[in-house]
């Protein structure tokens, strides 16, 4: 009830609206009535021989149907507005919080999840707010107005027509709960099946290699034969409902034939009477049909707003203190102490980690995958706050600064770079939006992404991401280093690749990081070489501990760890990569 | 709104298409029937049913009439009585056809659609792995899914459609002209209307319908990509700009659905207001006909009735118009697909070669991925390679990225034909082996390794699903997985999910290996198995190669010295040729690019 109530907060906004549109309906729902009941009036008329009266009948009929149209219109108009403006509404508000949200909660959600909520539940409750609301009243109304004149018209007659309506009502509401679910897994399965399907085409190589191509066939006959399966079951409860829903009615009307015929026989009941009871009972079939409808709606609502409330009610882990002063003035120094970070109930993933960076100095961070490297790097940003200790940029703790002048200080460059679909132009762009093509090109130019953005399609014009061109891990990693130098921040982190690049576009980064490191502190998550080569100082980090800091020199000499990982583990595509005129040039030297 | 004159033009102009068989939907029609052929005798149960249900259906208001006249106004009870009992039975017969019908349609409809899917899966089967590099994944999967879905609508609701409206239009009629041929041509003055007011309606809504949900699928789309770029709009703090581009789609989204708003809003009254013009006319006519004593008064009533039932089957047809579109689309594109002969099918006399011993040749091998006859100069992948690997050695590739080292391991798979030139497998050529034969003997390592959903077990047992327990644990043991797979949650039974999203990309890579050594190959290819993994999993995976390379033919292209240095032959390429080939050291001796490459790695480990 709670969650009904929250519900309808809102539509407190579009109340005058609600009302206008509720009235509408009823005052098109009392033509409808009138409608029968004056095709009632004629069948009189006609069956006494009162031609004089026919044609101010069959006017009346048409002006209340003209009356009807006007009212109908308009108050479809009126809630379609309403509805749509729920639906922005809505939108706007989960979509505001989201952008609230601390990076924590988006690590502890499936993708997946968010995206339902975002939609199938958001339909839901729109539906619900926006027609479900209306329906209810307009089809209560009309079933309590077509009852009362039935009622007054003839109470034994009216008793008889509606012995059937609950049956409609609990039917339709019961068909409403058991379909939904049902048509749900189907489209569950079909989800099962695309799954199936799309790792049969990204593993095609694997299948063939291995000839298992008759065994994949199956899976898949598996995964078809269970959508079939629920899809018959879904049509059989179709198949079953939708004829008894129709089916209760008519015995109303039989009924009303049987008991109303007995009556105008008798001559206790005139026959237009008779004839407006059988349109009543008629009529009333499709309002009792989807009064069922609306019920299962609102009970789908409350559910679905149940886990909508579930995100709006949680308070972002991470925001700025009220009135919080900016980054103070500083050229980027970083300070951890005694910092530890656990995510959940997780064992830290860092653990008492004291760390000063000089402002300018660059750092590599060296570990094994679950060291800790990227944990440290986003407490930086605020991306996380540490379960102890403290982080200082500048010398201002982070959490006592305005997160977006803090943030806008930082800039990332990931080597598996995300971009947005987008011009290149507008992703280099993206933290500083007001750039003139000259700055975003020769931003470009710095990070060595110009060359290969000129022989795109369209340029810097060309669309990029998800849902456009598809660039390789090393052209985003480019594009990424020109947005992080447009973004022109104090301190950069950097996390190079760790899949394979060739000779020259090794280089080009190389070039390109060089040239996004100058002048700013730098954190850089290494896995190569090549780019630890670039660093003032190396920090040795295994389960969440600091192991050892100092040179390249000084941790092969004197930590086992560093030369353990300089030796195996660190990508030695340099061997291979390096192509051979690059050596030969510095081999002049 | 707009497209509507365009949509109708369409119309016109897809109907002369298929009247003069222009794009083969004859066909294309043709076929989709022959996938209904095996459950006729289904189908012609449905047929009856729905003859039973739009006869059942019409009954209603004729019975309601004649209880009129002849039971109430004669004040034959008797006559009444037998009118409901016969207005109860249409009633129930009405709901039971219909349930047969309903249930019929479905079965049948999705039955064929599944089958539909199962041809198109084993049609791209049959297609060669170059069929696949070529099209895009998201295109072939949507072929599977959302067009036979699209296709859904067609079979199952657009079936109905045609022929119950179809014959409850004309029973109505007849009924109607039966009744009062009058009455009956007067009451079809509404029919024009309607008619054109629904075709129209229909044609225009399309396309709003359509721009919904275009708009819809914006939002979406920009919604999941906040989602998984989350990090960086969190890190660059430009959570406002994202707001504005939602706040700019979503009124996007409500305009183009107000659109649709004021269609249904002047569309749908209208056709209340249509019948509601009818009944007035039935009445001011038919009852001045009764009155007169030309007709019945019960047939005015079953006239009034029956104007609903007429009006129905109109709208009902009229949105077959976008049924009939978007399912014709979808097919369109199935047979697109359909249509494309699957290349690289075994000849006739191919051989099964028995067991490998693993020997292969390459001689005068030219191969490019470019489609062309003859491919430009810069297009060739390999030239002119000729090189012997005797059963049971260990041949590394080394070479900068596109040198053609990928190339070399996948035409030794035969996932494609040289364009010139021929490899051979224990002196068979390749063109001329069952493809099967020869990669149930393969054993394939790759860059990532791809897992199924499913199990670890079903995964390592992939290559043999026959295989006991102790040969998967042996298996395990061999690559130094032991640890790791006791560690998970379920051990051997654990889920490893889409793609083994569940494992870390080591984790899956140690399953790959020991996928590919359960499978018992003659011939081991590791393409760039280990430069994916971190620095414990890359030992322990060194650990199994010894054991893993032995007694069998391997190629290994890597990027750690320590693997290639043990191989019986190492060959560099450059540019798709070879450029030299020997041991370690001979090469190292020889003083070539092996030596400079080498010299360039120890340089960088001293830097």
């Amino acid at each position: 009830m709670r969650t009904y109530r929250r519900l309808m907060g809102f539509l407190r906004p579009y109340r005058a609206q609600l009302w206008g549109s509720l009235a509408l309906a009823w005052a098109g729902m009392g033509m409808t009535v009138l409608i029968p009941w004056l095709t009632g009036k004629a069948v009189n008329a006609i069956k006494s021989g009162n031609q004089p009266d026919l044609l101010p009948l069959a006017l009346a009929i048409l002006g209340a149907a003209i009356l009807r149209l006007g009212l109908i219109v308009v108050r479809r108009v009126v809630a379609g507005k309403v509805s749509l403006a729920v639906e922005f509404d809505l939108r706007q508000r989960f979509y505001a919080h989201l952008q609230k949200l601390d990076l924590g909660f988006f690590d502890s959600q499936q993708t997946g999840q968010l995206m339902s909520r975002a939609t199938v539940d958001l339909q839901s409750i729109r539906f619900f707010l926006g027609y479900g609301l209306i329906f209810i009243t307009q089809n209560l109304l009309t079933i309590t107005l077509a009852a009362v004149v039935m009622i007054v018209v003839n109470p034994l007659l009216a008793l008889f027509a509606l012995i059937p309506a609950p049956f409609v009502v609990v039917a339709a509401t019961r068909y409403n709960l058991v379909s939904r679910p049902a048509q749900q897994e189907v489209q569950q399965r079909i989800g099962e099946l695309t799954a199936e399907a799309e790792e049969n085409v990204s593993g095609i190589r694997v299948v063939k290699a291995f000839a298992r191509e008759e065994f994949q066939f199956q899976r898949f006959q598996r995964a078809v034969g269970r959508v079939f399966d629920q899809s018959i079951y879904a049509t059989r409860l179709q198949a079953t409902f939708s004829p008894l829903i129709g089916l209760l009615p008519q015995i109303g009307i039989a009924l009303v034939l049987l008991v109303g015929g007995r009556q105008v026989i008798d001559g206790s009941l005139s026959l237009g009477a008779f004839v407006a009871f059988s349109t009543y009972v008629a009529m009333l079939a499709g309002p009792l049909r989807s009064l069922g409808m609306a019920m299962g709606m609102a009970q789908r609502a409350v559910a679905s707003g149940n886990r909508m409330f579930e995100i709006l009610d949680r308070e972002p882990a991470i925001q700025s203190p009220p009135g919080a002063p900016d980054l103070p003035p500083g050229d980027g120094s970083v300070e951890l102490r005694g910092v530890t970070l656990r995510y959940g109930d997780a064992a830290p993933a860092l653990q008492g980690i004291d760390l000063d960076v000089e402002a300018g100095k660059t750092v590599a961070l060296v570990g094994p995958s679950g060291a800790g490297k990227t944990s440290l790097v986003g407490l930086v940003a605020r991306l996380y706050d540490p379960s102890e200790g403290s982080v200082r940029v500048d010398g201002a703790d982070v959490r006592e600064i305005d997160l977006g002048s803090l943030r806008s200080q930082i800039a990332f460059v990931a080597d598996d770079s995300f971009l947005f679909t987008a011009t290149v132009a507008e992703n280099i762009a993206y933290a500083h939006q007001e750039a003139t093509l000259e700055e975003i090109e020769a931003a470009a130019r710095r990070a060595q992404a110009d060359g290969f953005i000129r022989t795109l399609p369209d340029g810097y014009e060309t669309r990029v991401g998800e849902r456009g061109l598809t660039l390789s891990g090393g052209q985003r990693q480019r594009i990424a280093i020109a947005r992080a130098l447009l973004a022109d921040p104090r301190i950069l982190i950097l996390d190079d690749a760790t899949s394979s690049v060739d000779a020259t576009t090794e280089t080009e980064i190389k070039n390109g990081l060089r040239e996004a490191m100058a002048g700013r502190t730098t954190l850089i998550i290494a896995h190569r070489l090549s780019t630890i080569s670039l660093a003032d100082e190396i920090v040795v980090l295994d389960g969440g501990t600091l192991v050892d800091r100092g040179s390249h020199e000084e941790l092969m000499a004197g930590c086992g760890f560093y030369r353990e990982i300089a030796e195996h583990g660190l990508a030695d595509s340099v061997f291979i990569q390096r192509d051979l005129e690059e050596r030969e040039e510095m081999a002049k030297l | 709104m707009n497209g509507g004159i365009g949509d109708v033009r369409r119309l016109f102009s897809s109907l002369w298409q298929l009247i003069r068989g222009q794009d083969q939907r004859g066909r294309k029609v043709g076929w989709m029937i022959g996938l209904l052929r095996p459950y006729r005798g289904r189908l012609i149960l449905m047929f009856v049913a729905l003859l039973l249900e739009t006869g059942a259906g019409l009954a209603p208001p004729y019975l309601l009439g004649k209880a009129i006249d002849s039971g109430i106004q004669t004040g034959d009870v008797a006559a009444l009585d037998l009118i409901v009992v016969a207005f109860v039975i249409t009633s129930v017969l009405y709901a039971v056809s219909t349930y047969a019908e309903t249930y019929l349609v479905g079965w049948v409809g999705t039955r064929a659609l599944q089958d539909m899917r199962e041809r198109i899966f084993s049609h791209l089967q049959s297609m060669s792995i170059g069929f696949f590099t070529r099209r895009s994944p998201g295109v072939l999967i949507s072929r599977m899914t959302n067009d036979v879905e699209a296709l859904n609508q067609l079979v199952t609701s657009g079936m109905v459609t045609i022929f119950s409206s179809t014959l409850t239009l004309v029973g109505v009629v007849v009924i109607m002209l039966f009744l009062d041929l009058q009455l009956a041509l007067i009451t079809f003055l509404t029919f024009p209307l309607l008619a054109i007011a629904s075709v129209v309606f229909r044609i225009v809504s399309a396309g709003t319908y359509r721009a919904t949900r275009e708009r819809i699928a914006a939002i979406t789309a920009h919604l999941q990509e906040t989602l998984s770029g989350v990090r960086v709009v969190r890190s660059f703090g430009q959570e406002s700009q994202h707001m504005a581009t939602m706040t700019e789609l979503n009124e996007q989204n409500r305009d183009v659905n107000m659109k649709t708003v004021y269609l249904n809003a002047s569309y749908f009254p209208a056709v209340e207001l249509l019948a509601a013009v009818g009944t007035a006319v039935i009445l001011l006519y038919g009852g001045s006909q009764a009155i007169d004593g030309a007709i019945q008064i019960g047939v005015v009533v079953a006239f009034v009735g029956y104007l609903t039932r007429f009006f129905e089957p109109i709208q009902e047809l009229s949105q077959l118009y976008t049924t009939y579109q978007q399912g014709m689309a979808a097919l369109d594109k199935i047979f697109d697909l359909l249509d494309t002969p699957p290349d690289m099918v075994d000849a006739p006399d191919a051989i099964d070669p028995g067991t490998l011993r693993g020997e292969i040749e390459l001689e005068g091998v030219w191969f490019s991925y470019a489609e062309d006859e003859e491919p430009t100069e810069d297009a060739w992948a390999l030239r002119d390679v000729d090189l012997h690997v005797p059963p049971g050695q260990t041949l590394a590739l080394v070479g900068a990225t596109g040198a053609g080292k990928s190339t070399f391991a996948k035409l030794v798979a035969r996932f494609y034909d040289p364009q010139q030139g021929i490899v051979r497998v224990d002196g068979h050529d390749l063109r001329g082996v069952q493809q099967r034969a020869l990669r149930r003997q393969l054993g394939i390592v790759p860059q990532e390794g791809f897992l199924f959903s499913g199990s670890v077990r079903e995964n390592i047992a992939f290559g043999r699903p026959e295989a006991s327990q102790e040969e998967i644990e042996a298996a395990i043991a061999a690559v130094g997985a032991t640890e790791f797979v006791a560690a998970l949650p379920d051990g051997l039974d654990t889920e490893v999910g889409e793609r083994g999203i569940q494992l870390s990309a080591g984790q899956r890579q140690l399953v790959a290996f020991a996928r590919a050594l359960l499978a018992e190959p003659r011939i081991l290819i590791l393409d760039e198995a280990t430069s994916n993994v971190d620095v414990r999993t890359e030992k322990t995976i060194e650990r199994g190669l010894e054991r893993l390379l032995h007694g069998r033919t391997a190629i290994v292209i890597a990027h750690r010295l320590s693997t290639i240095r043990r191989a019986g032959k190492i060959v560099v390429l450059e540019g798709g040729q070879i450029a030299e080939q020997g041991t370690h050291d001979e090469l190292i001796a020889a003083n070539g690019p092996y030596a400079k490459l080498y010299g360039a790695w120890s340089d960088s480990t001293a830097a």
